[in-house]
């Protein structure tokens, strides 16, 4: 009885598995004949029912059945499965796609970002002040007399004879002392004009970084230890470095700090004029009579101030030979940075 | 300012010090040496060459075949010049030669089919001079085959220093002498005068007298009779030619020679063209007009510092000397003034004129006051000593009131405060000395100085500092690697347009920064404008009132070479006149705000093999603004209002409102303005004020627990009239419906002719949710129902599939 059905399931399983041509059928066949409750596992069922002569037996038939049945099976997924792969296959995947825009920083302000980041790692405030400004703000509370040749360094464009477009970042100094008691320890990062040629070298506006910081005990050195800390930052942990006394009416004494040429370590090229020496800055301590404008006691109190322009920066950066590449916004360029 | 090295040893003991270390040390101390010449590397390659045989050129008739002995060979050279002969020594180059003037270096060459071994050199060439017309022709005492550096003393370096405007005292050879023998703590020197004078007394000759003695408070004067005028010395003409300047004869030249040796500009007479031979310095009282010695007509503004004579103005003081007293070759007497005049005056005067001369250049400086006799002096002895005219006795000097040399106290410890390091005391005291500066009074912890008065920029204990520091060595002073920071609040004021940039990037716009000046037609666009005063161009002549005309110009510029789909945005100051002020006299008569922009044009999506192409529309621009105006949490806040009107930049735009201020508004621009600016496509842009916005206050953000219950969806569709707008439907909706529907959106808006004349469809999406339960199928209906019912009777609308 037994018998005939193991032949029967036998027979069945094979016109079920010819007509198999999917995984999904497939799944189908094997939830008749191989799950827990399919034809075979019933079979084993029966065989605990019969005699203790035909159980060695039929067991057998029934084992060879059950391999012979999960064989086939196995070997019809194998076969399946790999047709369902090659139908992966047929999407091209070289297609091109949709790329969505990210836009990015004008180059000028990723530079600026870079700077900013740095000094508020040291602990600096970033502070804001107005591109028209006064005579006063920009030049008198910053030591620069009337009729004074020290005029002639910064060309300015006036509005009238009281206001006019800031030439540096400076006056802002003036007005975070107006308004705050010490230590003040800021970056004033701006816009400023200069009645300058246009040249590949030169633009008619610009940006500026300006520091200070005004304290008790603020020295010179300490100046040149946090500009060097600095400028290790922005370009690099083995630069060399120089402060070289120069002059500007709101620090004293002044400098200006030099580091080793990056394009050719000092050996001497176009863009470092074959000094070796490119000049990243200027900075100084101020001077006692801006602290006498602001009604600081400079008996007290001691500060350094710095200052540096952030095309110049970006164009040693990234070797960019015309300044005026930044005010052109060509998409072609903005969309390089 | 250039200096030669030579002329530097005439005054400080430097002589066995090398020009690299020279020139460092110069730069480190602040005069930096910006350029150098060191002429024995210059030349070393040059040597005397002797010109035996020259032939014409067979294929050029311009050029000669020369044969040059070089002591050693004999070569054949080709040479262009009109003044070659046999039997001449000259400048040879050989093969491998670098030529100063162009830095090529000589290559053997085939010139017109003959070959050629080197280059006979013009003085222009070698950069001895601008003399190019011939070869240079050496004397005949020269030993051929000998370098040049030798034989022509070409032993000098030159360097071009910058003098930053406080040290004019820099601006002479004596003044960076003093500089170097304070550096390398060496000897320094002044010239020694002795003058051969002869019997005629100077008083009897002339007169000085100074009316205006604010701005003239010295003025000293020599008499020299009987001049010569002539070509200057060999020796002479070739001090000033080094420094780059050109010789013009005897007496010129020697004025020039004291003013860069001394730094006093000087100015000669011809004493017999003064009328009374006097000289009265005052300043002028009423506008006038003067011809200078360049034969050029000058306006002088009132108040002008006019040197004149007996009767009339004969110079413009500290500027430039009058066409009507100056010297020439029939001069036989002259006058050498050496004034100290008061440098604003000079430097007003200079700027009036436009006219900026080597001697205003320095009288605006500041000339040393107690020279002035010394620099005239020197003059007459240099053109005594040169054989060309005979001194008077004595000298003119009227100096009404002495400028008295400063004291100034300097404490020790406060070099210490101020540069963070002790200079050993005696350190500090013989670099100040060596600088001019001598001890009045002396004690543990301070010291007073008398500054000379040729140092006008050591007024305070600060400026003494400096100098101690810059002498010393700015790199001598240590870096310090720790610093200390206060524990107070740190503000950064441009957090807020930070983080606005970073969502315009994330939109995908691109940053712009474009030049706030701008022409008239544009900045009268969009706001009162404020004018430059001395604009550069009239494209540069206003200060802009909006970014949008900024931006246009980069849209139409990108359009011209081919990008035609943009997104750009820029963040940055405007500036406004106040309506009602006429002038802007304080920082109440106008506004300068910060401002962003979008700008789109073109396409927002472009033709791909999946994606349907798509231009940039007035609802991308709005989804731009509100994108960012939910990022900084501001949706809640602000209000729209849509607008079409006619005087607008604009066809139609909106307004993003806080209360009812306007704080940004921006739509499609209208073509008229775009054609201003040759832009043909459609531009969309929308102008945020951030100085406005930044001091709104955002809605405080909360955490909201994720929904725990399931959402329904009900849809719609009514057909509408045209006039019916999209908000007045959605207020209504949300007006209606109870707190259950959370959200509605529009998912479909068309027009038809089945719908009917005028009529729209617009379908909605309704989302009904709660946060406390699962709602049940029949309130949501209720509530659906109810609401068909209410727009149905409200718009008199068509429920669509009903």
């Amino acid at each position: 009885m037994l018998d005939e059905r193991i032949k029967k399931i036998n027979v069945d399983f094979n016109q079920d598995i010819s007509t198999v041509n999917d995984i999904k059928q497939l799944e189908e066949l094997r939830l008749k004949y191989l799950s827990r409750n399919g034809l075979v596992s019933q079979l084993f069922d029966e065989l605990k029912n019969a005699s203790k002569e035909e159980k060695p037996v039929l067991g057998k038939v029934l084992n060879t059945l059950r391999n012979d049945i999960t064989e086939k099976f196995n070997t019809l997924k194998i076969h399946l499965d790999s047709l369902e792969k090659e139908s992966v296959e047929k999407y091209d995947l070289s297609l091109p796609s949709f790329e969505r825009t990210i836009g990015s920083k004008h180059l000028l302000i990723q530079t600026l970002d870079e700077i900013k980041s740095i000094f508020k790692g040291l602990g600096f405030s970033v502070i804001e002040g107005p591109e028209l400004e006064s005579d006063f703000n920009n030049f008198g509370a910053l030591n620069f007399p009337p009729d004074h040749p020290a005029r002639d360094m910064q060309d300015t464009f006036f509005i009238n004879s009281e206001f006019l477009l800031r030439t540096h970042t400076s006056p802002v100094q003036i007005r975070i002392m107006e308004k705050t008691k010490p230590p003040v320890r800021a970056i004033m990062p701006g816009r400023v004009y200069r009645n300058e040629a246009i040249s590949s070298r030169s633009y008619c506006v610009f940006h500026q970084v300006e520091g200070l910081y005004v304290d008790n005990d603020v020295t010179f050195a300490e100046l040149k230890g946090t500009l060097v800390a600095f400028a290790r930052q922005f370009y690099g942990e083995n630069l060399k470095y120089r402060f070289r006394p120069s002059f500007f009416p709101f620090t004293e004494p002044s400098a200006e700090m030099d580091i080793t040429c990056f394009l050719c370590h000092g050996k001497g090229c176009k863009v470092c004029k074959h000094s070796g020496w490119l000049e990243i800055l200027g900075c100084g301590m101020v001077d006692p009579n801006v602290f006498d404008n602001v009604n600081y006691d400079h008996e007290q109190y001691t500060g350094y101030a710095f200052g540096m322009g952030i095309e110049r920066t970006a164009l040693l950066k990234y070797g960019i030979d015309d300044i005026r590449v930044f005010f052109d916004n060509d998409f072609r360029f903005l969309k390089q940075f | 300012m250039k200096v030669s090295l030579n002329w530097l040893k005439d005054y400080v003991d430097i002589g066995n010090i090398s020009i690299p270390e020279i020139i460092h040390k110069l730069t480190m101390s602040g005069l930096e040496v910006e350029d150098s010449i060191d002429e024995a590397e210059l030349y070393k390659d040059f040597i005397v060459g002797y010109v035996k045989d020259k032939k014409k050129h067979p294929n050029a008739d311009k050029l000669s075949i020369c044969t040059v002995n070089t002591g050693t060979e004999d070569l054949q050279v080709i040479c262009g010049a009109p003044n070659v002969e046999a039997g001449q020594k000259i400048v040879f180059a050989p093969i491998g030669t670098i030529i100063p003037n162009g830095k090529f270096k000589i290559n053997k060459a085939k010139i017109r089919g003959v070959e050629s071994f080197g280059m006979i050199c013009s003085e222009a060439e070698l950069e001895l001079s601008n003399d190019h017309s011939g070869i240079m022709i050496l004397k005949q005492e020269v030993n051929i085959g000998k370098s040049i550096v030798k034989e022509l003393g070409l032993d000098d370096a030159i360097l071009e220093i910058a003098i930053t405007p406080n040290r004019s005292d820099a601006l002479s050879h004596i003044g960076v002498a003093r500089d170097l023998a304070s550096i390398f703590d060496k000897g320094f020197h002044l010239p020694e005068i002795s003058i051969q004078e002869s019997t005629h007394k100077v008083k009897e000759l002339a007169s000085v007298e100074i009316i205006d003695k604010i701005n003239c408070p010295r003025y000293s004067a020599k008499v020299v009779q009987n001049v010569t005028i002539k070509e200057s010395p060999e020796w002479l003409k070739k001090r000033l030619t080094k420094i780059g300047l050109r010789p013009i004869n005897n007496i010129v030249d020697v004025t020039n020679f004291v003013m860069y040796e001394l730094g006093q500009p000087l100015h000669a007479f011809d004493l017999d063209k003064l009328e009374g031979q006097k000289i009265v310095v005052r300043s002028t009282e009423a506008e006038s007009v003067f011809t200078t010695l360049d034969s050029k007509e000058r306006k002088l503004p009132k108040g002008t510092l006019m040197i004149c004579d007996g009767e009339k103005p004969v110079a413009i003081a500290g500027v430039m000397g009058g066409e009507n007293s100056e010297i020439n070759n029939s001069t036989k007497n002259i006058l050498i003034e050496s004034a100290h005049f008061n440098p604003s005056s000079i430097r007003r005067t200079s700027k009036a004129l436009g006219l900026s001369t080597e001697a205003s250049y320095r009288f605006e400086r500041w000339v040393d006051p107690s020279a002035t006799l010394l620099a005239a002096e020197r003059a007459a002895q240099l053109i005594a000593n040169l054989g060309d005219g005979e001194v008077a006795h004595g000298a003119l000097d009227c100096y009404p009131e002495k400028i008295k040399e400063k004291e100034v106290l300097l404490r020790f410890d406060r070099v210490s405060k101020i540069l963070g390091y002790q200079i050993p005391k005696e350190k500090i005291i013989q670099i100040l000395k060596k600088l001019g500066l001598k001890i009045v009074f002396e004690s543990e912890k301070e010291y007073r100085f008398l500054v000379p008065t040729y140092r006008p920029d050591l007024e305070r204990e600060i400026d003494l500092i400096e100098e101690i520091a810059r002498i010393y060595g700015y790199d001598n002073i240590p870096t310090i690697s720790k610093i200390s920071i206060s524990l107070g609040e740190k503000i950064d004021e441009s957090a807020f347009e930070d983080t606005i940039r970073d969502h315009s990037c994330s939109l995908g716009f691109y940053e712009m920064v474009n030049n706030p000046l701008q022409k008239e037609q544009f900045a009268s666009l969009t706001g009162n404008k404020i004018q430059i005063l001395n604009p550069q161009s009239l494209d540069m002549a206003f200060l802009r009132t909006s970014l949008i005309p900024g931006a246009l110009g980069v849209i139409a510029q990108n359009l011209n070479v081919g990008e035609k789909d943009l997104r750009l945005f820029e963040i940055g100051n405007v500036f406004n006149q106040n309506f009602g002020k006429e002038e802007i006299k304080s920082f109440d008569d106008f506004t300068e705000v910060q401002k962003h922009i979008f700008i789109l044009t073109g396409r927002i999506n472009e033709k791909m093999w999946n994606t349907a192409e798509k231009p940039v529309d007035f609802y991308d621009l709005k989804g731009f603004v509100n994108s960012l105006i939910i990022k900084i949490s501001l949706d809640n806040v602000l209000n729209d209002s849509y607008y079409h009107n006619e005087d607008s930049i604009f066809d139609f735009y909106f307004t993003k409102n806080y209360d009812k201020e306007e704080v940004g508004i921006g739509g499609k621009v209208k073509k008229e303005v775009l054609k201003q600016f040759d832009i043909q496509q459609d531009v969309y842009c929308f102008e945020l004020d951030l100085t406005k916005l930044k001091k709104i206050k955002a809605n405080p953000k909360k955490f909201v627990e994720p929904l725990k219950y399931p959402k329904s969806i009900r849809d719609f569709a009514f057909i509408f009239d045209n006039y019916v707008t999209y908000e007045e439907v959605i207020k209504f909706i949300k007006k209606s419906s109870s707190e259950l529907l959370k959200s509605v959106k529009l998912f479909d808006l068309f027009e038809s002719e089945s719908l009917g004349k005028n009529k729209k469809s617009m379908a909605f999406s309704l989302e009904y949710f709660s946060e406390e339960r699962t709602l049940t199928e029949e309130e949501i209906e209720k509530d659906f129902n109810n609401l068909i019912e209410a727009v149905t009777k409200n718009f008199s609308a068509i429920l669509r599939g009903a």
